[in-house]
């Protein structure tokens, strides 16, 4: 059996060293200020790397051709044509989602209402929803 | 204090690194080997390399397509011999993968996949009668590479889904490394980077959720030039009597793999191993593809369970940007 570590992480966890504190600051405050900010800048960095970070605007390309960007302020709906089928996109409350499709598995459909993280993917009709931030993420494994 | 914090951040350097500082960016989006292929070049001020990409990614879409009635692949299927190039070297590295990996990885599986409905737009759960007569056309040993050619036992037919996309971006990169352009490649979710991106800082890379795919389960830094693979039960399966049956067949029952796993990811250093290394991770398990990773030990791997539980390989440990996990250790 393995052994096995467990962790969670937040980076960055590496901070002025706090075994010097300013004269006039006593080492709990210092501890409460580091303590502080290790806690905002993982909040920070939550937010920012695993996709809630909200896209202004979605970009919907079929086959491989950017066919559209959608301001996911304005709610709407918007049918997507392709050579392979449709897919009906619904913007709403700031986030887009495909609501009906003709493809035969749906993985899009049930991808359900997004605004970041990885794009939503028709692979049967060749439709791709990418989000305008990406929040720092450079590319998707998927 | 924020900044000098962020600035402290240790980039996680897998592999070695070259550094490519021309800040030009180039995006282009292709549709090949049935996916959307996203490509981001820094540096590239004429477009000739993002041409030449565009060229190599739609001469594999042709050549290594399973469909296309006039690819090669098609004629090897068809004829049973072939002496493509493309099509010769994949068939020679899947034996070298499926050999390292206990047969996990088999290219032989078209038939069955077929069967199944995979590719087809009528997805069935087979008699059992309709894939042992299967048994005759499929598995490893009826393939041969010699001499610069490649052959397959009669009614075998080969498929290169498991790794023609990494082999893709195994020339890409190349082709990029050549002319001295980092960039960063996304074929169909087959992520591969190419250099340093201008501002210095690492390729920040994203693995998906195999339950909300609308956002990352673990976010990795990566520097210099890596390749990241995932392979898993949810972007092609279709669902019958409430189970799952994905498009990865286990080779030992023909079947979809049905297992704790919902995905794992494989970062190395080329995308062809990366590509074949994932779909044969994910058939072993995570206790096999763990003793895989203890013998071999020249990649790195994220195993999702179906329970969320995020498994990570040590070597990965200080690439973690965000996301919960737990390591394995030897």
């Amino acid at each position: 059996m393995n052994n096995i570590r467990r962790g969670r992480v937040s980076r960055p966890a590496n901070t002025a060293d706090p075994s010097r504190p300013a004269p006039h600051l006593s080492t709990k405050v210092w501890a409460l200020i580091l303590g502080a900010a290790f806690l905002l800048l993982a909040g920070l960095t939550a937010w920012q790397y695993l996709g809630a970070k909200p896209a202004a605007r979605a970009e919907v390309w079929v086959d491989g051709v950017l066919k559209q960007t959608l301001d996911l302020s304005a709610d709407g709906e918007y049918r997507i044509e392709s050579a392979e089928g449709w897919n009906l996109l619904t913007v709403s409350d700031g986030k887009i989602a495909v609501t009906a499709a003709s493809c035969p598995d749906a993985d899009c459909v049930r991808c359900g209402p997004q605004n970041s993280g990885p794009p939503i993917v028709c692979l049967p009709n060749r439709v791709s929803i990418r989000f305008t931030d990406s929040g720092g993420v450079d590319g998707a494994v998927r | 204090m924020l900044l000098l914090l962020a600035l402290s951040l240790a980039g996680c350097n897998l592999l070695p690194d070259a550094s490519m500082q021309d800040r030009t960016v180039s995006d282009a989006s292709i549709w090949a080997m049935d996916t959307q292929m996203d490509l981001r070049l820094y540096g590239d001020t004429d477009g000739t390399v993002m041409a030449e990409l565009t060229a190599i990614l739609n001469r594999l879409d042709h050549s290594l397509s399973a469909t296309s009635p006039d690819s090669a692949l098609t004629a090897l299927n068809e004829s049973g011999r072939t002496d493509d190039a493309d099509v010769v070297y994949l068939a020679s590295a899947a034996q070298t993968i499926s050999a390292q990996t206990d047969g996990a990885l088999d290219i032989t599986l078209l038939p069955v996949s077929r069967l199944w409905g995979f590719g087809t737009d009528s997805y069935a759960v087979p008699e059992p009668a309709a894939l042992d007569a299967l048994r005759d056309r499929v598995g490893m040993d009826k393939l041969t590479v010699s001499d610069g050619a490649g052959s397959v036992s009669a009614g075998t037919m080969l498929d290169f889904g498991a790794l023609a996309k990494g082999y893709a971006a195994d020339l890409c990169r190349a082709k990029m490394e050549e002319a001295g352009i980092a960039g960063i490649l996304s074929l169909g979710g087959n992520i591969q980077t190419v250099g340093t991106k201008p501002d210095g800082s690492d390729w920040i890379i994203g693995v998906q959720d195999p339950d909300d795919m609308g956002r990352y389960l673990l976010t990795l830094r990566l520097s210099g030039s890596a390749s990241a693979v995932a392979s898993g039960d949810y972007q092609r399966f279709f669902m019958q009597d409430g189970v799952r049956y994905c498009h990865i067949l286990d080779p030992k029952t023909l079947s979809p793999v049905r297992g704790s796993l919902r995905s794992v990811t494989v970062v190395t250093d080329g995308g062809l191993k990366a590509d074949g290394l994932s779909t044969a991770l994910f058939v072993l398990g995570r206790e096999a593809g763990i003793a895989l990773w203890q013998s071999m030990g020249d990649f790195e791997a994220v195993w999702i369970e179906g329970d969320g539980t995020v498994w990570i390989t040590p070597g990965l440990k200080d690439c973690v940007v965000e996301g919960s996990y737990q390591v394995i250790e030897p």
